[in-house]
């Protein structure tokens, strides 16, 4: 399925957004051949993707549940909204 | 959570809770009550028991039929069950996915689960954050149409299906 919209490539990204590129990496502990789409995305508007992103994180930290139950409970909320990325 | 089984459990545990949710949730008010007898009020007894409580409307709508009222119950208890994930945790899931799909009766009966077995006000805020989330990243994917680009994070696994027999990796072309 084609995407609606065109994302640039990492390079084309001012330096703040290097930075969450970096944060994802260290996140994910995956060194991607290029940020994820949806990191990128997330770059476009740094106002909005760093607190979205801070939230992300602060919700999936451990506390009463680990970060392994979280990421299922992720990935259920996924399967019911029906979203394959 | 590398453990199939696991997710299966996991699965498993989604479809039946949006199966009870669906009929707990409709607007079936013109049915007449559901007369029943013995047999149904057995099952009644478990459910009781298992959850400590009156019986959810969503199985007393099935009690005119004693049989599918059994086997719907013996399949929710099945999953919810301790198993290779914990009860506690699945109500966890469970009310993830009630709070997805916007029911209200899923949402009401699995935080009040979720406290019954020992989940705090800091685990419900955790599971309504992560919940929260990625309702937030799905549908911003999904408005852009993007296309998973995680796949290497995760390759694929070719160790055999949780009680299957060996798979052989294709050769690469």
């Amino acid at each position: 399925m084609p995407m609606t919209v065109r994302l640039r490539d990492a390079a084309e990204y001012a330096e703040a957004a290097q930075k969450m590129f970096e944060l994802s990496r260290a996140w994910f502990g995956y060194d991607f051949t290029r940020p994820p789409a949806m990191s990128r995305v997330m770059a476009w508007d740094p106002e909005f993707g760093g607190p979205h992103g801070r939230a992300m994180k602060r919700a999936m930290a451990p506390g009463e549940f680990t970060r392994a139950e979280k990421e299922m409970v992720a990935a259920v909320v996924s399967g019911v909204n029906a979203c394959v990325y | 959570m590398t453990d199939d089984a696991l997710w299966y459990e996991a699965a498993l545990l989604v479809g039946i809770t949006n199966a009870i949710n669906v009929v707990a949730d409709s607007p079936l008010q013109s049915l007449a009550p559901a007369e029943t007898g013995p047999e149904a009020e057995q099952v009644f007894a478990e459910i009781r028991a298992f959850y400590d409580r009156a019986v959810p409307a969503a199985f007393l709508r099935l009690g005119g039929d004693p049989g599918y009222l059994a086997d719907v119950w013996a399949a929710t208890h099945r999953a919810f069950s301790d198993n290779r994930l914990t009860r506690r945790f699945k109500e966890a899931l469970a009310f993830a996915v009630s709070v997805s799909t916007r029911s209200p009766f899923g949402t009401t009966f699995h935080l009040e689960e979720m406290k019954r077995l020992g989940v705090g006000e800091r685990g419900v805020m955790e599971v309504l954050g992560v919940t929260q989330m990625f309702s937030s990243y799905t549908k911003i994917a999904d408005t852009l149409q993007l296309e998973s680009d995680m796949h290497d994070i995760a390759p694929v696994d070719w160790s055999p299906a949780p009680g299957g027999a060996a798979r052989h990796r294709p050769a690469k072309a």
